[in-house]
């Protein structure tokens, strides 16, 4: 294995293709480390059983004060991430047969799988679902935020809608986090450093990779 | 021993010495309201005004009446404030039966405020925590009556043991379908368990004209919340974490050496 990694790592070493820039990174991050926030906070208001997260946290009064507003912060990374990627996240003929063989990709058949743009259809699902949820908890958390001027019927569908947002939302990105660290090796380079060497990007986005070489004349 | 109140409508004389026996025990500053042409005080409780005396219009035959009520914390057995509080700690079920609010605890998400079907505590601007009638709960735990039991001229509001006061409330009801008000009942509401706070009226089966919820529940959103959707959450959360683990110990990551390109090989750099 160490001798695989070495491997990928150097060869190629001086070829390094722009996978996300700095743009890119630091919204990615933002909304990571709000994400990370809210979760905690919020894990420590849905269960009484994870409240002791809340004294983490700074105790339950401060983390219903913060919550929200890192909620906003996150929103609005969200927002701006969302204009930066919407159009690259169009669902394509390939994604549409990529996800029906969705567990080829699961069990590392890649020569059934059809090539993949700059990002793969899961990665693409993983987008909007992150965009539906994230405009689901940001409605709902408004109601919440503010009892006292909201109608009791909103505030009685939010009190549900909100937690069922976010189990949505933490399961899909306990799954994003999985594939960026420990299934997919390299590709935690790409959103912190920016790269990725071409070996990775023709196994993982071969069809990304092919017009990085056409532009490139590699 | 669960203890109640006792409130018989029907011996209200709308004095509102109950207010400010209520105000003055819990040392509440008393804030203006607007005046909008009704004898009521104000026309909702607030953070420092927990116990309003409602002048319900009632219209039969061409004349209009008050049906008055005592708008409180109802003390429910079953309590909705409990149910939806995230604070462990902030609201506080006593073993007399009393719903009690620990500020120290409270974080001011107003939780309760939805999970009420009574609509009746209130967050203060100011400390930005929840508020209502604790049922004096300082004044029972030495033995005495709440403050607006103590103060009632009219002997309109009892307070003693539960299943006393509920027995005292059917006698009352039936002599006031004696006296021919056929409707007469007891409010005691067992969507919620039954209340600590108990109502004679005389139109028991439209507790609505008195500004009493006809079948307060605990509302439904708040129950899937903590049942169901926690099982549910619990399940898909550690369901992800143990399926990413396993999958990991089972096929391991992805390797291009290994696994070969979706790519025709002839591609290669």
């Amino acid at each position: 294995m160490a001798t695989r990694r070495t491997q990928v790592t150097n060869r190629n070493s001086e070829i390094r293709i722009p996978r996300f820039d700095a743009y890119e990174r630091v919204m990615h991050w933002m909304a990571a480390l709000s994400f990370f926030y809210a979760t905690l906070t919020g894990l420590a208001l849905w269960s009484p059983k994870l409240y002791w997260m809340a004294t983490m946290m700074g105790g339950g009064y401060h983390i219903r004060g913060s919550h929200p507003w890192v909620g906003v912060v996150f929103a609005v990374v969200m927002g701006v991430m969302a204009r930066r990627w919407a159009n690259g996240m169009r669902l394509d003929a390939d994604d549409r047969i990529w996800l029906t063989r969705m567990h080829k990709y699961a069990t590392h058949d890649h020569a059934a799988l059809p090539p993949s743009g700059r990002f793969n259809a899961g990665q693409k699902m993983l987008f909007w679902a992150q965009l539906a949820t994230t405009l689901a908890l940001f409605v709902s958390g408004f109601v919440l935020w503010f009892p006292e001027w909201m109608p009791r019927s909103l505030r009685l569908i939010s009190i549900a809608a909100h937690p069922l947002a976010a189990i949505g939302s933490i399961t899909s990105i306990l799954v994003h986090v999985y594939m960026g660290t420990a299934a997919v090796p390299h590709s935690m380079r790409a959103m912190l450093r920016g790269y990725v060497l071409p070996e990775w990007a023709r196994f993982h986005h071969p069809k990304w990779y092919k017009a990085w070489r056409a532009s490139h004349h590699v | 021993m669960i203890v109640a109140k006792l409130i018989d409508t029907t011996l209200c004389i709308g004095c509102k010495a109950c207010e400010v026996a209520c105000q003055e025990w819990n040392d509440q500053e008393y804030t203006m309201g607007t005046f909008d042409g009704s004898y009521q005080t104000k026309p909702e409780l607030e953070a420092n005004f927990w116990n309003l005396i409602k002048f319900n219009e009632f219209e039969k035959d061409g004349a209009t009446s008050w049906l008055m009520s005592k708008y409180q914390c109802m003390h429910c057995a079953d309590a909705g404030c409990l149910a939806a509080c995230p604070a462990p700690g902030a609201i506080v079920p006593l073993a007399n039966g009393t719903i009690d609010f620990v500020h120290e605890n409270c974080i001011g998400c107003g939780y309760c405020i939805t999970g009420c079907p009574f609509d009746v505590p209130r967050l203060n601007a100011t400390t930005k925590k929840a508020y209502k009638c604790t049922l004096c709960s300082d004044r029972t735990a030495v033995g005495l009556e709440p403050a607006c039991i103590k103060t009632c001229p009219t002997n309109c509001l009892n307070f003693g043991e539960r299943d006393e006061l509920l027995h005292l409330a059917e006698t009352r009801a039936g002599e006031l379908k004696a006296d021919g008000f056929a409707d007469a009942g007891v409010y005691n509401p067992q969507g919620v368990g039954g209340t600590n706070v108990l109502y004679v009226l005389k139109h028991a089966s439209e507790p609505e004209k008195y500004g009493l919820p006809k079948d307060p529940v605990i509302p439904w959103t708040v129950s899937l919340w903590k049942g169901p959707m926690k099982w549910m959450g619990t399940l898909m959360f550690w369901g992800t974490v143990f399926g990413a683990f396993f999958h990991f110990v089972i096929y391991g990551p992805q390797d291009p050496e290994k696994h070969g390109h979706p790519e025709d090989p002839s591609d290669k750099s």
